[in-house]
């Protein structure tokens, strides 16, 4: 299955500012299911500088600075992604691993599990109180695999908090977001997250796309998808399953991946420092489209 | 009680009866025997001479500008340096194993610093835990994989030592983020080899310099594309950090350029100085930042701080930084309880000077060791968070707080390390004219110097009088000493001649054009605004305060109507609204002297003396290493005169007029000192730029106050009598015309005569000279928009029609068309000063994130 993703970003400034520096973690990795056919990324006006880089965690990296006036800005990232149908393994074969002995063994000396074990001590967006480790606790109780923890914390969220635009911004702290049980999926990503990490277990922040379907009968509109994030734990010897908290789902083919890190500070797709003092309005559209 | 041994009779005077001679100056022989001569020299000065020079020495400090700011403190900003007479001695069998074992110590640093950021050998071969990197705060992600040329990432390293009671030397911390210290050290070393130079007879003391050329060496190494004349600053957080004192000291001793973060961009993936004359490229940045704010873009994105894009930069290997981004990861006591393994992993040896015992607290044994024995111990923190403190000396700590503290560690135990509490020895220190045992905590220095360090062979000691506390910092207090390094060989120790002008004579490859960073241009046309501002309501207000108590012994018949001229003119004229702009005026015009106090005094008043004072005052320390040292004793001696006026309890109208009188005496001095001993060529052209288009802002504004109203004719006279006594110009003008005051003639000498230095003419055509003077942003022949103003403003003058001017209107009772001409003049004079700062002042601009 072949998808093409157009993310177009656009700022507005009330004056015209001369100089622009920006990273956009936009462009889509490769995964053991997805493969990255294609990327172009247009900004108007034209860049003085484009650096292209990996990093820390493997995300690509594309940095640009504008060193005229201008008084807005526009990235366009189109992607061409195959995705390819999980050939793994059964999910038998790891359900029964308890979430406790995966614990002992990440915990091991070595360098056996290095790459996990960054992920299981908590950051500022994944700060658990009390509350979040007891939410956590429930899910992930004695004996229980480390799959059917994860997966039973999923559906938690999912069912206790409301999917809710606008209520939250990315400095609402978790704390408020777990006692008003409202946010999106950034929010959501970020509480699983911290529950895992409470427990000292790694996950990781998935940051990415999901192809929405339109109601039957209706043709899909452009634009109206969204940038989408989730979350992703560590299983010795199986690797890395991602988790969709604000969908309910084990992510497949409709989920496309663009990085991942700590949180959502690791891969913010756009950021940027501009020199100006007035206001700018900010204007985005995500389009996630099947090719035949 | 114990008396001093009898060999220190001679020094009788100095011991208080609790402490023996052995006890304060150790059993050590070698140094003993250095005290001796020491103590000998000490001595020979006496008492009373050994007082004088330690007032001598705190007044050296104090006009040379060395402070150290407290935060958080009400008298905490620009704290004097304190100095004691009385050196830290270090003998040379010690100083060996110092310096080797620094040496030693930095170039492991280097290669710990390499490893994590490159291959994470010691973590994937389980040497080092790996939540020690990962979990300490300055563990960049951002910088792992970028290059710096140069042997050595690590191109400054500083650890604070302490001898133990047995006579080992022990490392307590490590520094590698910016380590700060190196230039008060050179300072205290300057201000004990000029106050007692009779001191160093006898000793044979190592000097200091080699370490600096050594580190200018360093610099130049690491500069990007081999390039051999790179040019060099000094990145500073500001004039309010604590160590600014030190920032712009290095600066002027180095000759690099000291900045901001908004002094450099980033652009082309090059740094670049914004300059008055445009943009200068950039190749090392000695960084006084923590890592986390040199780049809004990459790290903490609310950081003022920063240079947006820094990190680009670096990873194009377009700009080297000393120490780089990332270092403050090793700044870690959780590397302490693994370094022996480290060193023995890397070098294959021992560390010359041990590690104190350590734990970490992320295994589980050792936790519970830590626990089970946490009242014997001092923790620590992996990182420092900001404003606590790192080190907990928990030997100290009551019941509930080893519990609390016990329930922190077993939250996140991989964050602490707990170390065994060493007893330290004491060293000599005087205190209240008294020799007394002290803490001593001693900081040295190690630059990348080839394949190996250059330890600086001597260093800053902090001491506490603090008998159970080993936590010495200066933002607790305490004093400073000179180190020492006592060596028996001849060859390189202190010629104090030659240590005191290391800095100037060094031969420098270093690229210096004379360029003006766009924010000292900012600062010094400031400094020349406040300094007339002042200058000009001091005088203005010392004629308004003479007239108001001649007129109370004179019994003027106008008296009433001329004090309410004079008081209200000086409100507007100051702009200290409502004062005496109020409908019940003839109340306040009886009794003015509070109202008039509160202009002069009230400092959190806008438009007070005391506030422009406070204005100039910050302007000049934002450009601290322009002024001279002689400047400088104008500066402080303005200051505590001032201080001491506003703060008398009692400020009789005669206290009053002399407090003014000498910030005007003062301030004249400062305008004549900057005049005759420095010529820096663009920043002098913009300090008197500024100080001429304050000059004819106020001579506009006080003719617009005094003059504009038409009065009966004696209070007319008298109102420009002042104006002229105000701006020294009666002597002039009785000279010159030899007859009554007359408006015309007032006129005259105040606008048009090119021959008064007081007149606006005057002020106007050198601010047209000035502005000319202006680096061109244009490379044709039309003329820029300050000139084009400066042109206009000089023509319309000499095209003013003085007669024209003198008419009254008899209908409103002002001269309306002085008002209109005057009101017009000062229109165009505010441009001149809005398009010079549009102009030059590019770093002005503020920076944000754009929010997503």
């Amino acid at each position: 299955m072949e998808y093409q993703i157009t993310h177009i970003t656009e700022y507005e400034y009330e004056q015209p500012i001369g100089l622009c520096h920006n990273t956009a973690r936009l462009a889509l990795r490769d995964t053991t299911d997805q493969q990255c056919k294609r990327t172009t990324v247009q900004v108007s006006p034209q860049p003085d500088q484009i650096n292209e880089y990996l990093d820390f965690f493997g995300n690509k990296v594309i940095y640009f600075a504008i060193q005229r006036e201008h008084k807005n800005l526009k990235v366009t990232v189109q992607s061409i992604v195959e995705k390819k149908p999980i050939s793994g393994i059964p999910l038998n074969l790891y359900t029964d691993i308890p979430w406790t002995d995966v614990r002992l063994q990440l915990h091991e000396k070595g360098a056996a599990h290095l790459e996990a074990r960054q992920y299981i001590h908590h950051t500022d967006f994944t700060r658990p109180d009390e509350e979040i480790h007891r939410y956590a606790l429930q899910s992930f109780t004695a004996g229980r695999s480390m799959y059917d923890a994860t997966k039973d914390l999923m559906q938690r969220i999912f069912y206790d908090f409301d999917f809710t635009q606008g209520f939250t911004t990315v400095s609402t702290p978790l704390t408020e977001v777990m006692k008003t049980r409202k946010g999106v999926c950034q929010d959501f990503a970020h509480l699983a997250i911290a529950c895992i990490r409470s427990m000292g277990l790694p996950a990781r922040y998935v940051s990415g796309y999901i192809e929405t379907i339109p109601p039957k009968g209706q043709e899909k509109l452009f634009g109206v998808d969204a940038s989408h994030a989730w979350f992703s734990v560590y299983i010795p010897n199986t690797g890395w399953i991602d988790f969709d908290p604000t969908n309910n789902i084990i992510p497949g083919a409709q989920h496309i991946t663009i990085g991942w890190g700590r949180d959502y500070a690791d891969v913010t797709p756009l950021k940027g420092v501009i020199l100006a003092s007035g206001k700018h309005a900010l204007q985005v559209s995500v389009d996630v489209r099947r090719l035949g | 009680m114990i008396s001093p041994a009898a060999q220190y009779d001679f020094l009788k005077g100095y011991f208080t009866p609790e402490y023996s001679a052995e006890y304060i100056f150790g059993e050590n022989t070698a140094l003993r025997q250095y005290w001796d001569s020491f103590l000998q020299s000490f001595a020979q000065l006496g008492e009373e001479e050994i007082l004088s020079r330690s007032q001598d020495m705190s007044r050296f400090l104090k006009e040379n500008g060395v402070t150290y700011h407290i935060y958080g403190h009400p008298s905490g900003l620009n704290r004097t340096w304190n100095l004691d007479i009385i050196p830290f001695l270090i003998d040379e069998k010690d100083w060996n194993i110092i310096e080797s074992g620094l040496s030693q110590r930095a170039i492991l640093f280097d290669l710990i610093l390499k490893d994590i950021y490159g291959e994470q050998k010691l973590i994937k071969e389980g040497i080092l835990p790996m939540e020690i990197v990962y979990c300490h705060r300055g563990f960049l992600r951002e910088c792992v994989g970028i290059q710096q040329p140069g042997t050595h990432n690590l191109v400054i390293y500083s650890a604070d030592m302490a001898k133990s009671k047995d006579g080992s030397i022990w490392v307590l911390n490590d520094r590698t983020q910016a380590p700060s210290g190196s230039g008060y050290a050179l300072e205290n070393r300057m201000a004990m080899a000029r106050i007692v130079p009779e001191l160093f007879n006898g000793l044979k003391v190592k000097r200091l310099s080699p370490y600096y050329n050594a580190m200018r060496n360093a610099l130049i190494n690491i500069a990007p594309h081999n390039n051999p004349q790179p040019r060099i600053v000094i990145l500073t957080p500001g004039s309010n950090n604590e160590t600014y004192f030190e920032h712009s000291f290095l600066s002027s001793y180095l000759g690099f350029t000291l900045v901001q973060g908004d002094d450099l961009m980033v652009k082309d993936n090059f740094v670049w100085l914004k300059t008055l004359g445009g943009l200068e490229k950039v190749d090392v940045i000695v960084r006084r930042v923590d890592d986390v704010y040199c780049d809004p873009l990459e790290l903490k994105e609310d950081s003022q701080l920063g240079i947006p894009g820094l990190l680009q930069v670096a990873r194009c290997g377009n700009v080297s930084i000393a120490n780089p981004l990332g270092s403050s990861v090793i700044e870690n006591p959780g590397l302490l309880p693994f370094l022996p393994a480290i060193a023995e992993y890397f070098l294959g040896e021992p560390l010359i000077l041990p590690t104190i015992a350590s734990w970490w607290c992320g295994q589980e044994k050792e936790l519970q060791y830590v626990l089970d024995h946490l009242s014997t111990l001092v923790i620590k923190r992996i990182y420092r968070e900001s404003f606590t403190r790192t080190s907990i000396d928990a030997t100290l700590l009551d019941a509930k707080n080893l519990a609390e503290l016990k329930e922190r560690i077993k939250t996140q135990p991989h964050l602490y390390v707990a170390q065994e509490k060493v007893d330290f020895a004491v060293t000599p220190s005087l205190v209240n004219g008294k020799i007394e045992p002290c803490h001593a905590l001693f900081r040295s220095f190690a630059v990348s110097n080839q394949d190996g360090y250059k330890v600086m062979a001597g260093g800053l000691t902090r001491t506490t009088l603090d008998k159970e506390n080993m936590v010495i910092s200066n933002q607790l207090g305490g004093f400073s000493k000179d180190t020492w390094v006592l060596s028996g060989e001849d060859s390189n120790t202190v010629n104090i001649k030659k240590e005191q002008e290391q800095g100037s004579t060094v031969a420098s490859p270093v690229y210096q054009s004379n360029v003006l960073p766009s924010r000292n241009a900012e600062n010094l046309y400031w400094v020349g605004r406040y300094a007339e501002r002042v200058l000009g309501n001091a005088r203005f207000q010392r004629t308004v305060m003479q007239y108001v108590e001649e007129a109370n012994r004179a019994f003027m018949d106008n008296d009433m109507a001329l004090k309410q001229c004079l008081l209200s003119s000086l409100t507007r004229y100051t702009h200290t609204y409502p004062g005496f702009t109020t409908d019940d005026i003839e109340k306040k015009v009886q009794e003015p002297w509070e109202e008039l106090g509160s202009i002069l005094f009230d400092s959190s008043r806008t438009g007070s003396l005391g506030y422009n004072l406070d204005s100039f005052i910050r302007s000049v320390h934002s450009v601290r290493d322009y002024w001279s040292t002689d400047t400088w004793r104008v500066l402080r001696e303005m200051e505590d005169a001032w201080q001491l006026a506003s703060s008398a309890k009692h400020k009789g109208h005669y206290k009053m007029l002399s407090a003014v009188d000498a910030i005007i005496t003062s301030m004249m001095a400062f305008i004549s000192l900057n005049r005759e001993s420095i010529s820096r060529d663009q920043g002098w052209t913009l300090l008197d730029t500024g100080r001429k288009i304050e000059q004819s802002l106020l001579l506009i504004s006080m003719l617009q106050t005094t003059l504009i109203s038409k009065q009966e004719d004696m209070v007319e006279y008298i109102l420009q009598e002042a104006v002229l006594k105000s701006n020294e110009s009666l002597v002039n003008y009785r000279f010159k015309y030899r007859a009554h005051l007359q408006l015309s003639l007032v006129l005259d000498l105040m606008l048009l005569d090119p021959n008064n230095p007081r007149s606006l003419m005057y002020q106007l055509e050198r601010l047209k000279a000035y502005v000319s003077g202006l680096p061109k942003m244009h490379s044709d022949h039309s003329l820029a928009e300050h000139e084009r103003l400066a042109l206009e403003a000089l023509t319309t003058l000499r095209l003013a029609n003085k007669d024209e001017l003198c008419k009254a209107d008899t209908a409103t009772n002002r001269y309306e068309e002085l008002e209109i001409f005057l009101g017009k003049m000062y229109k165009i004079l505010f441009s001149i000063s809005d398009v010079v700062s549009k102009t030059y002042f590019k770093h002005a601009q503020a920076q944000r994130q754009l929010f997503r």
